[in-house]
């Protein structure tokens, strides 16, 4: 059976929306089309500070930024200076501790690549990205 | 329809070879071996890439975001959408059904990502394409570009080497 060029292509689309849906359907779970980051691998301010002691807070935002102000006690560890930063960082983490990131607002990603980084290249467990970043944080404050 | 597609249907074998009498030359025998086993790396490598990907598309998403162009409902639908339009246009190649239309949407494909690529380090992104998952993650920008630019000109051989049949067969 011969089709036209526009036909053949729209046959391939149609073809390939099908298994693509079965994938949606299958992965719903580990995936959020909402955001980035899984509602799960969130944390509010209220809820990170309820944590108390047992937090460690990370500064996902540029060096300049940090420095001119950030969560009390919080550790700068961002893309630009990754390798520098991390010794550092996991100096200071222990077992046990969750991990806060954030980042300066909503719409930032800084804080959602610092936190991939810290499970996939670190292999650290309980790593959070901070909904609203340092903005949410200051309106809190 | 229009009548130039229609005619075309009627005369122009999409899957099988040409039902001439005139027996093929050794010459023409070698380039269709040729341009037959190019058609087989292409579709593999369309086939594995889309395999990797349609098997992670969580990290496929990720990679797709991290080029910073569309928003992140659009990154998911890819992810999930884009493997798999792989997969069957490197099968369409292997079974030579559908082949113009996947050949087509191959080089759409693959002249998005080259120019995607070049973007994105134009716009000091360092990013992994993420056109072979895992595997291309310590890629460098010029290992990408370059297999980029070689599947291009692949695929735009096959179409005009096909599109040269097509206009013998007629």
């Amino acid at each position: 059976m011969r089709y036209s060029l526009v036909r053949q292509i729209l046959i391939l689309a149609v073809l390939a929306l099908i298994p693509a849906v079965g994938g949606a359907v299958y992965f719903r779970h580990k995936i959020s089309w909402r955001s980035a980051i899984l509602p799960s691998e969130m944390v509010t301010v209220d809820q990170a500070r309820a944590w108390g002691e047992n937090v460690i807070w990370v500064d996902a935002r540029p060096d300049e930024e940090f420095a001119r102000d950030h969560v009390p006690a919080a550790l700068s560890l961002n893309e630009d200076r990754w390798n520098e930063l991390l010794p550092q960082f996991l100096a200071a983490w222990s077992p046990g501790k969750k991990i806060v990131v954030y980042c300066s607002s909503l719409g930032c990603n800084a804080s959602r690549e610092v936190a991939r980084r810290l499970r996939r290249e670190a292999q650290l467990p309980d790593v959070f990205v901070l909904e609203g970043g340092w903005e949410e944080w200051l309106k809190k404050r | 329809m229009g009548r130039v597609a229609e005619k075309e249907m009627k005369t122009t074998p999409n899957t099988q070879p040409s039902t001439s009498n005139v027996e093929p030359s050794a010459g023409a025998t070698t380039s269709n071996i040729f341009w037959r086993t190019v058609d087989f790396v292409v579709a593999g490598i369309f086939i594995y890439a889309g395999a990797i990907k349609a098997l992670d598309p969580v990290q496929f998403a990720s990679d797709i975001d991290n080029y910073k162009t569309l928003p992140w409902p659009v990154s998911v639908a890819l992810a999930f959408y884009l493997p798999w339009l792989e997969i069957f246009c490197g099968f369409s190649l292997v079974v030579r059904s559908l082949y113009r239309g996947a050949l087509s949407i191959l080089t759409a494909l693959i002249l998005v990502f080259t120019l995607m690529t070049i973007a994105a380090k134009l716009r000091g992104l360092d990013i992994t394409c993420g056109c072979f998952g895992h595997a291309s993650q310590n890629w460098s920008f010029t290992a990408h570009l370059a297999l980029d630019l070689i599947l291009l000109a692949a695929v735009i051989f096959l179409l005009g080497v096909r599109r040269r049949e097509l206009a013998v067969n007629t």
